[in-house]
């Protein structure tokens, strides 16, 4: 159920805390329709749309590209160029522009799942349910774990686990320490970064602007005190601009840390 | 005692994870800001530089907020 609702239920003028009966009802979504076995919600419909807008996107930004741009083409050309100067060249060196594609298309889609927070009528990130971002991550995982066996064979596992630079007493620990991070910590923090960014800020909006909308609405009840209500909807409101930030920022440094984590394996020594 | 505390650990447990990533952060943010100031010619690899250094730094925090909910 929508929570502005579900904490409209209970009464401020009696009540000091408003909380929902049940707090999971906040997390489930329901099923909108079945495909055989695949039930079908909200954030299924909001993936394929995201995935859509950015198909469309690039398809009608370069579909023709002519000499001098038009102002949708140049938006579009600047976006790519920006992922494949400053990401893909910048980070992983001349060969990254190889990697260009992946990092734009995860640069895309995060970016229109994160702006889905700050979308009216929609207001609701996919990338806060765990199962996207952690998704994307194993991609980003395979990925460079796949680049590193193909361009070092083996070695690239042993230099991990056994690094020359480090003095000998202290090799077997580091190297664990390489392997546990490398392995195991890089792709869950990935995916933990985006998910923790999106949910805090999903949180914060709704509790701010429902709990300037319920104290509004209690006009009726508690009289001019609902003009409480009115500082928590402004900072509200700034949180939503902040948030905005947030969500560019946040696609940006997943595709920037997809890029550091290939580059470690291109050039493994640095 | 002990059982008076339980109602509200998690949320201790998540103060206390965002101390040090909030002091680093700082330190990040703050070097990073010196660097720009001195080369002003550098600021864009200072720039990313940061970012990528905020990035690191804020997973903990981010951590013991994920552990809040899960507690």
């Amino acid at each position: 159920m929508n929570p502005v609702v579900l904490t409209s239920a209970c009464d401020p003028a009696n009540e000091i805390i408003c909380a929902p009966s049940d707090v999971l009802e906040l997390f489930e979504l329901p099923t909108i329709f079945s495909v055989g076995p695949f039930d079908v919600n909200r954030t299924v419909l909001l993936t394929f749309l995201a995935a859509g807008l950015v198909v469309a996107f690039l398809y009608f930004g370069l579909r023709r590209t002519s000499l001098v741009p038009s102002k949708f083409e140049s938006i579009t050309e600047s976006l790519v160029l920006f992922v494949k100067d400053e990401v893909a060249i910048g980070i992983i060196g001349p060969e990254g522009v190889r990697y260009t594609p992946y990092l734009l298309t995860i640069f895309l889609f995060v970016l229109v799942s994160n702006l889905f927070e700050v979308t009216p009528f929609v207001s609701f990130p996919i990338t806060s349910r765990m199962a996207i971002p952690l998704f994307l991550s194993a991609v980003t995982w395979f990925t460079f774990v796949i680049v590193g066996f193909a361009r070092n064979g083996i070695r690239y596992v042993t230099d991990i686990a056994w690094p020359k630079s480090v003095p000998l007493a202290l090799r077997p620990l580091v190297g664990l320490i390489e392997i546990v991070s490398t392995f195991a910590l890089r792709p869950l923090t990935l995916a933990v970064r985006l998910f923790a960014n999106l949910v805090a800020g999903h949180l914060m909006l709704t509790l701010l602007l429902a709990s300037g909308v319920v104290f509004f609405g209690a006009v009726g009840d508690i009289g001019l005190r609902a003009i409480i209500g009115l500082p928590w909807f402004a900072f509200g409101l700034g949180i939503f601009i902040f948030e905005i930030v947030v969500a560019v920022l946040q696609a940006y440094i997943f595709t920037l840390l997809s890029a550091v984590y290939i580059q470690t394996s291109v050039h493994p020594e640095h | 005692m002990v059982e008076e505390l339980s109602g509200a650990i998690a949320l201790v447990g998540y103060g206390l994870a965002a101390i040090g990533p909030g002091i680093g952060i700082g330190i990040v943010v703050g070097n990073a800001i010196q660097a720009m100031a001195r080369q002003p010619e550098a600021a864009a690899v200072a720039r990313t530089t940061m970012f990528l250094g905020i990035a690191f730094t804020e997973a903990l925090a981010l951590i013991g907020f994920v552990l809040f909910f899960i507690a």
